[in-house]
């Protein structure tokens, strides 16, 4: 297990290296001038001149390239090309919320996927069943940008019990964070109804009926813990598509989080941001990866890697 | 994957521990937001904006929230009417002493918002700040003509040119910062200091910028406590919030179907009227099949704006003739615009030698592209272009790219034709940035690669005269040439819209879109406190 | 029992959509592209029996024609990415080691990647466009099918069937197609079936952010984006587009969970 922990946390910097050098190249290889955006319509091409160079934007590619990286080694990821701020100070103002709004949807993911997951399955082929299959589909199957401007009218405006948009009390992140966490929502409940039934029919299930244990007990101590592996692969997996996710909800949701800032940041062309969103959203990925890989570890050690 | 699982308590524990921590987590963070934060202060006005404005400090505002927000916070020597005429804002009067040399004589008694005296070593300290290579602001290619500014007296002012500028005359609106504010607009943005209406309470770039009112505000206090300006980057999301009560104000940036919809659902006051906002079509006049004239007068007459306005923009526009709006000091009525003419326009591509091979089959005399951003609007009005352009056997082909990538093509002279916006159009030398050969991108915003020598020479004369007569003659000129060559083909002119809260009294909307009445606008008396 | 049902089902769903996709411009009642701006957003009517879209394209052609796209982008992109990742995966997983460590790091590093920074990259490098939405999608897509064809060849082999090809001295290109790949089949349909109804709702993202099919080209993605703006005044551009997703993503689930039930049976 040691061994295992030393060769990942080895890998981890490695792999940032190369996520992050792809990401240089990509944004500057794309067209576009972030000192068009900077200097607006009216400023003299002499004074876009100055500014590139003073930004070291006229340098080759490789000499940018170091200098990024020696920020990077001492901690520096360097000014906004587009906002106020560093691109630290900037990212550390707008993550609080991003975070909140992922771990409240997966939070809404694992309230609504194990208790629905689990009635489907001690209640197959049931109405419930068909009614978790149905849930599924419209949590997997409606776009964010759909599902969040309907539930924003059914409870902002036709019940009003919830406001529309906006980060602020428990209130605000009800929307938010439901229409972010359905998709993983459905893909849970789905996996723990499916994991469970390949568990009923074991042997040890029939041993503990057989030694009395109420049929409760049955499914949600034994039952379950069969299921907690997929479950955790689904919560690595989905890590991303949440990342992603929370781009498209944080616009709709007028949420500042980091989503909406990468974005922004792409369509100004802001590269030291996008290159400090990035690596962000690469480290987070990776430490889940991580994380996930360990709790298998953990919950199954026959599971090997390598040779 | 395994489907047995060790008999070990370990995994039970950990999922149950884990939500724990999760569920607290979540529960912690949401409620460690002070309720403050997100209900609006009691009487103030809550305005939805499209997007953050990107610096407040005059010297660095390029877009236009920043200088509709920027105008609340600062005042500057003089400020524009709605004939984009210039009026005295803290400029009392002034005098020309020759043609390279102005004098303003400041009001006295005014005050910044921490009490300091505002006099002529603040203004000074302003352009001088602007003119520093150092501090990097957009703002100093328009001030290159300024060779100093002098401080005669506490309260006088001298502006010296190098040469005769007209254009010198929009600088003059400059917001005017303390003697004492930092040299660059970024870090420390939040504690921004004017002598406006309105004082900067709070700016977090992603959610709102907050303003109080300033009592000591030489006008007069503002009836209103103050104003939020509410972040919200969906049009959809900004008309539920209208609907809900939490927004009070909306302007522009309107989906045009909404309106009908707001009217009949909220008890919202509809303002709408003319503005100079100016829609066009751009061409790259070195396409072989662009630069011929005839091609461009047909792509005018191809096109119906009447059809798109009505049934796109729901009336929220009016057929434009050129740059310049009917309410412009500048504008020349005599110019004829472009009358829907698709026979005409036929016509003119067969004498530009470009026929119809098949009549009215399906070949195209030629093939264009036509670029766009992917705003919803922008893509509709694309489409329907490329159907009216087809029915005059023009085959466009519609590409939609993300901003970034299209204002490059576009700045490099990547493209056939686009279509784009130009917002507060104020000193009519904007022309010289547009058709000059001389501003060519990256020398300026001559994206067409328009190359007129008259032209030219109407525009260096434009901007030496100091006399509006006779630059209005000038620009008069400038007009009728472009509005036969047409380098751009004038599409529409936005209207601008207001929806706004029915108890809202004293809104004066400008035809540019300022807010600067603002200052005197109050909620009447039956105004629900929310 | 449930699962036969399951896939039956499923399955017939699909058919029929890969039906209408193929007879779109037989049974449309218009053209998808024909502009009509003074019989904008109406609805239901015998005319136009789904109503017509802001520019006055009637929806019912547009939503039979988008059938096409969002099934194509649904195929292709499972297609490539599987196969794909059905290489790397194997090569990953039958040779581990380095080769092993080093495959992985590259799946690693490439999920870590923001897709949309992908997508965005190579729309404004290469141009817009259907061809390059399908291809910012397989380069995004690519990585799960890898680690799952790894985890199964990880599994298989220690099988003894494996160690006996192996004995006999077969090559692993031999071994992996002729002997594993009947085993890997059927976990990588089912995943295959699930990324068709994610590549199917990716491209509705994209459209969001812009960078979907280009105008006047329906697909249900890009016809439910610009529906978006109209959601309170003329519900009916989402409902049906999101209908057809919807429909299409139930199909494509029942048939991958009625598959992947019957392997779980058929494994015991």
């Amino acid at each position: 297990m040691k061994r295992f922990l030393l060769q990942r946390l080895l890998l981890f910097f490695p792999t940032l290296l190369g996520v992050v050098t792809v990401v240089f190249l990509l944004v500057h290889v794309v067209p576009g001038d972030p000192v068009e955006a900077m200097l607006g319509e009216t400023a003299s091409s002499a004074d876009k001149a100055t500014l590139r160079q003073e930004l070291g934007l006229d340098q080759p590619l490789w000499t940018q390239y170091r200098r990024f990286l020696a920020g990077l080694a001492l901690g520096d990821l360097g000014r906004s090309l587009y906002e106020r701020g560093t691109v630290t100070e900037l990212i550390l103002t707008r993550l609080p919320a991003t975070l909140e709004l992922t771990v409240a949807a997966m939070g809404i993911a694992l309230l609504l996927a194990f208790p629905l997951g689990i009635l489907a399955a001690a209640k197959s082929h049931s109405w419930i069943d068909r009614f978790s299959l149905l849930f599924s589909l419209l949590g997997l199957a409606m776009p964010n940008f759909w599902l969040g401007p309907l539930l924003m009218i059914v409870f902002s405006i036709e019940l009003g019990w919830l406001p529309v948009s906006g980060r602020g009390g428990f209130t605000h992140l009800i929307l938010p964070s439901l229409t972010l966490g359905t998709a993983m929502a459905a893909i849970l409940t789905r996996m723990i109804r499916s994991s469970l039934l390949d568990v009923i029919h074991e042997n040890y299930i029939q041993t503990a009926r057989a030694k009395g244990l109420s049929e409760r007990r049955v499914w949600l101590k034994h039952a379950l813990r069969n299921s907690l592996l997929s479950v955790i692969t689904i919560l690595g997996l989905q890590f991303g598509a949440l990342l992603a996710g929370s781009i498209i909800a944080e616009s709709i949701f007028s949420w500042p989080g980091i989503g909406r800032l990468t974005l922004q940041a792409i369509q100004t062309r802001d590269y030291p941001l996008v290159e400090g969103c990035v690596l962000l959203i690469a480290i987070s990925y990776l430490a889940v990866n991580l994380i996930t890989d360990i709790l298998y570890r953990v919950v199954d050690p026959r599971i090997t890697y390598g040779r | 994957m395994s489907k047995k699982t060790n008999a070990k308590e370990l995994p039970a524990k950990l999922t149950s521990f884990s939500s724990l921590i999760l569920l607290c987590l979540w529960a912690g963070s949401a409620g460690c937001r002070s309720p403050a934060q997100s209900d609006r202060p009691s009487g103030y006005l809550v305005i939805a904006i499209e997007s953050s404005p990107t610096h407040l400090d005059p010297r660095y505002a390029t877009d236009a929230n920043s200088a509709r927000i920027g105008a609340l916070i600062f005042n500057s020597l003089m400020r524009t009417d709605g004939h984009s005429r210039l009026r005295p804002d803290l400029a009392e009067r002034w005098e020309a002493v020759d043609e390279r040399t102005y004098l303003f004589h400041l009001r006295k008694g005014i005050t910044f918002h921490d009490g300091k005296a505002l006099t002529a070593a603040d203004v000074r300290y302003t352009y001088e700040s602007v003119l520093e290579p150092k501090n990097r602001s957009p703002k100093r290619g328009a001030l290159r003509f300024l060779n100093s500014v002098e401080q005669v007296s506490p309260y006088e002012v001298r502006f010296q040119l190098a040469a005769p500028f007209a254009p010198f005359f929009e600088s003059l609106t400059l917001g005017i910062v303390p003697g004492d504010a930092t040299g660059d607009g970024s870090a420390g943005g939040s504690r921004l200091i004017g002598s406006g209406p309105f004082s900067l309470v709070e700016f977090s770039s992603a959610e709102r910028v907050v303003l109080k009112a300033n009592p000591s505000y030489w006008e007069g206090a503002p009836r209103l406590p103050g104003v939020v300006f509410k972040i919200i980057p969906d049009a959809i999301v900004r008309a539920l919030e209208f609907r809900k009560g939490t927004i009070d104000f909306l302007q522009n940036d309107l989906e045009p179907d909404m309106l009908p919809w707001l009217r009949r659902n909220t008890g919202a006051s509809i303002l709408n009227q003319q503005g100079t906002t100016f829609q066009y079509l751009g061409m790259n006049l070195d396409h072989p099949v662009l630069k011929r004239r005839e091609v461009r007068q047909a792509l005018g007459r191809a096109i119906d704006r009447d059809a798109i306005i009505r049934h796109i923009l729901k009336g929220l526009a009016i057929p434009a003739t050129g740059l310049l709006s009917p309410q412009h000091w500048a504008y020349e009525p005599s110019v004829a615009g472009l009358n829907y003419n698709p026979q005409q326009a036929k016509q003119l591509l067969d004498m530009a030698g470009f026929p119809d091979p098949d009549g009215d089959g399906p070949l195209p005399r030629f093939r264009l592209s036509y670029k766009t951003t992917n705003l919803d609007l922008s893509k509709r009005i694309a489409e329907a272009l490329k159907e009216q352009l087809g029915r005059v056997g023009i085959e466009l082909e519609v590409r939609t790219y993300e901003w970034g990538t299209f204002y490059g093509d576009i700045q490099k002279g990547n493209f056939h034709l686009y279509s784009l916006r130009w917002v507060g159009v104020a000193d009519p030398d904007i022309y010289h940035n547009l058709f000059h050969s001389g501003s060519i991108p990256p020398n300026g915003n001559n994206r067409g690669r328009y190359r007129n020598q008259e032209i030219d020479q109407l525009l260096d004369q434009g901007r030496q005269s100091m006399r509006p007569e006779e630059r209005g003659r000038t620009y008069s000129r400038v007009q009728q040439i472009l509005a036969v060559d047409l380098p751009y083909i004038p599409l529409w002119w936005w209207k601008n819209v207001v929806v706004m809260n029915p108890t809202i009294e004293g809104f004066m909307p400008y035809p540019d879109g300022e807010l600067i009445s603002l200052k005197q606008v109050s909620f009447t008396s039956s105004r629900p406190a929310k | 029992m449930g699962d036969r049902v399951s896939v039956f089902v499923g399955t017939m769903i699909l058919l029929l959509l890969a039906a209408v996709a193929l007879v779109a411009p037989v049974i449309s009642p218009h053209s998808p592209t024909q502009q009509n701006l003074e019989r904008d957003l109406l609805p239901s009517s015998k005319e136009h029996p789904l109503g017509t879209d802001k520019l006055g394209r009637d929806l019912l052609s547009r939503t039979l024609y988008g059938a096409r796209i969002s099934l194509l982008v649904g195929i292709s992109t499972v297609t490539i990415s599987s196969l794909i990742g059905l290489l790397i995966g194997s090569l990953s997983g039958y040779f581990g080691g380095w080769v092993d460590q080093l495959l992985m790091r590259l799946v690693d590093t490439l999920m870590a990647f923001p897709g949309i920074l992908l997508a965005i990259a190579f729309t404004a490098v290469l141009g817009p466009g259907l061809n390059h939405v399908v291809l910012a999608l397989c380069l995004i897509g690519w990585t799960g099918y890898a680690r799952l064809v790894r985890g199964e060849i990880l599994a298989l082999r220690e099988r003894e069937f494996v160690r006996a090809a192996q004995a006999l001295g077969g090559t692993p290109a031999r071994i992996i197609l002729l002997h594993m790949l009947p085993n890997l089949l059927p976990p990588l349909l089912i995943q295959g079936t699930f990324g068709m109804a994610a590549a199917i709702i990716a491209e509705g993202s994209l459209s969001f952010l812009g960078l979907g099919v280009q105008p006047p080209t329906p697909s249900w993605g890009s016809m439910l984006n610009e529906g978006r703006q109209f959601l309170l005044v003329a519900p009916h551009l989402t409902t049906y587009p999101g209908l057809a997703i919807m429909i299409t993503v139930l199909g494509l689930n029942l048939v991958g969970d009625g598959l992947r039930d019957r392997l779980e049976k058929r494994g015991k």
